[in-house]
């Protein structure tokens, strides 16, 4: 923890250049990074509009804010998997606290997810979405689930290092976990035999307080926000735990 | 009153290679559930037990795969020994390896604070040094063409210039003295020398025997992983010679 205080403008450096690739393209490379998001939701919209047609109104926008979510979750989880592996030559031969590389990930896609609002908030306006106050509480979402995306990252990106398909694997299991959260479905289509899985889906309560304030335009009640800090700070604990436990064995198997 | 910036306790590091190549977790499942998860030890480091005060600066010979660079990754906290203990006072600024810590890609400047940052500087001090780097490194306009371009000498200028601008308080050199011109030399042959002024520890691997006798007045022998000599450099590199029939200290060809 005091190593990467200490190495903090190694982490903003990392963040700086992350974000300068990605957005190096053009000045529209903001629109870029949003197309693909887009695409997608007019898709869904296409497919599944007429389907939950009774259940969302602006199937759109609460698409879209599940997509922006999913995304940001499932990168920077890959990516934070990426960043040790990517930087192995430094971290078996330099006294860099590992932790420095995935935290620089999810920071990254943090100001991703932050940027993506801008975009949002358009197509809000565009689509005739009411605008709420609530969206001002959007800061505090995407707080939360970025600890949680980092305690994910954080368990999972040694593992990438010790064996080479866990990539493949996690980007399976991600795809599975995507489907037992309501991205692009409402909660009232799932059948009731397996509601359970998706109401104690861990991923699901972070969600819903990020997609609250936008589609509902509600600021979340206190308890799903009880729950979602919970579930975030848990989920942080567990990572960091789990990273600092393997962390020393990481230069051996690079 | 020396006072200990290195002590090492005992330590031996163990690398734990897996007789069948275990690359993915499916492959890793299966054995394990099969039991037959096996590994060959490979100890580099057998209970090694040292102390350098501050100030020293400690040569230290020995054949390749001797653990010369293990001994010297685990004082710069980055390998955790097996066994042992590793106690280092203070901030360590190692080359292990040249061009560590560099990224090909971008240019010279863009390096320095790449590689100082890695090092755990802050922007703002990299800052403050970052003409005093460029000029002592020599390289002039080559800073800002990308450091693919540049020959190991140069790189190993520009690393030893950026490691050297702050005051370390244990500075490790790998191999390091074998690249570089002469002139270059003898300005890090200065840089070193106001180092130890200032209280900086060193530790230099070296092949070539001359640069231990100038620097050090302290040499350690390593053999397969143990510490077998520890005396002057007159003394140790006398006995490593014998040992090791013909001089195998000759210096490595650099180009």
């Amino acid at each position: 923890m005091r190593d990467l205080f200490l190495h903090r403008d190694l982490i903003w450096h990392l963040v700086q250049r992350d974000l300068r690739v990605r957005y190096r393209r053009s000045t529209l490379g903001l629109l870029w990074t949003m197309l693909q998001p887009l695409l997608m939701m007019l898709i869904l919209h296409v497919v599944f509009s007429h389907a939950f047609r009774v259940e969302l109104y602006s199937y759109p926008v609460y698409a879209l804010a599940g997509i922006l979510f999913w995304n940001f979750f499932s990168q920077s989880i890959v990516a934070s998997m990426n960043s040790l592996r990517g930087n192995a030559a430094i971290l078996s031969k330099l006294p860099v606290p590992k932790a420095a590389f995935p935290v620089a990930t999810v920071i990254s896609g943090v100001v991703n997810l932050a940027l993506a609002m801008v975009p949002l908030l358009a197509i809000l306006i565009v689509t005739g979405h009411p605008l709420s106050w609530a969206l001002l509480f959007l800061p505090v979402s995407i707080l939360l689930a970025g600890l949680f995306t980092l305690g994910a990252g954080l368990l999972l990106s040694p593992l990438a290092v010790f064996f080479s398909d866990v990539v493949e694997l996690v980007t399976v299991m991600l795809t599975l976990c995507m489907y037992l959260t309501p991205i692009f479905y409402p909660m009232s289509i799932v059948p009731d035999q397996f509601r359970w899985l998706v109401r104690f889906n861990p991923i699901r309560s972070i969600l819903e307080v990020f997609r609250d304030p936008i589609y509902f335009g509600k600021i979340p009640p206190p308890q799903h926000l009880a729950v979602c800090a919970v579930v975030a700070l848990v989920a942080l604990a567990i990572g960091a735990l789990a990273f600092r436990r393997s962390s020393d064995r990481i230069p051996f198997y690079i | 009153m020396p006072e200990p910036v290195i002590e090492l306790e005992g330590v031996s590091l163990c690398y734990r290679l897996a007789k069948q190549r275990i690359p993915s977790f499916k492959e890793y499942a299966l054995h394990w559930v099969r039991g037959a998860l096996t590994y060959e030890q490979l100890w580099a480091l057998r209970d090694v037990t040292l102390r350098v005060d501050r100030g020293e600066t400690l040569g230290i010979v020995g054949r390749n795969g001797a653990g010369k660079s293990t001994l010297l990754k685990v004082i710069s906290r980055v390998l955790v020994p097996t066994r042992g203990r590793c106690l280092v006072r203070g901030r360590v600024a190692p080359i292990l390896e040249l061009g560590t810590g560099f990224d090909y890609e971008l240019t010279g400047r863009e390096n320095v604070f790449l590689n100082a940052l890695l090092l755990g500087h802050s922007r703002r001090s990299i800052e403050e040094r970052y003409d005093a780097i460029v000029d002592f490194s020599g390289l002039g306009d080559f800073i800002r063409s990308p450091v693919r371009n540049y020959s190991s000498g140069m790189l190993a200028r520009l690393a030893f210039s950026i490691l050297t601008a702050w005051t370390p308080d244990v500075l490790v050199l790998d191999e390091f003295l074998a690249v570089g011109d002469v002139h270059f030399l003898r300005k890090c042959e200065e840089r070193l020398d106001a180092l130890k002024a200032a209280g900086t520890t060193m530790l230099l691997v070296s092949h070539m025997a001359e640069a231990i006798r100038t620097h050090c007045r302290r040499c350690v022998w390593l053999d397969g992983g143990r510490l077998v000599a520890d005396g002057t450099p007159d003394d140790v590199l006398e006995r490593y010679a014998g040992a090791n029939g013909p001089p195998a200290v000759t210096p490595a060809p650099v180009f």
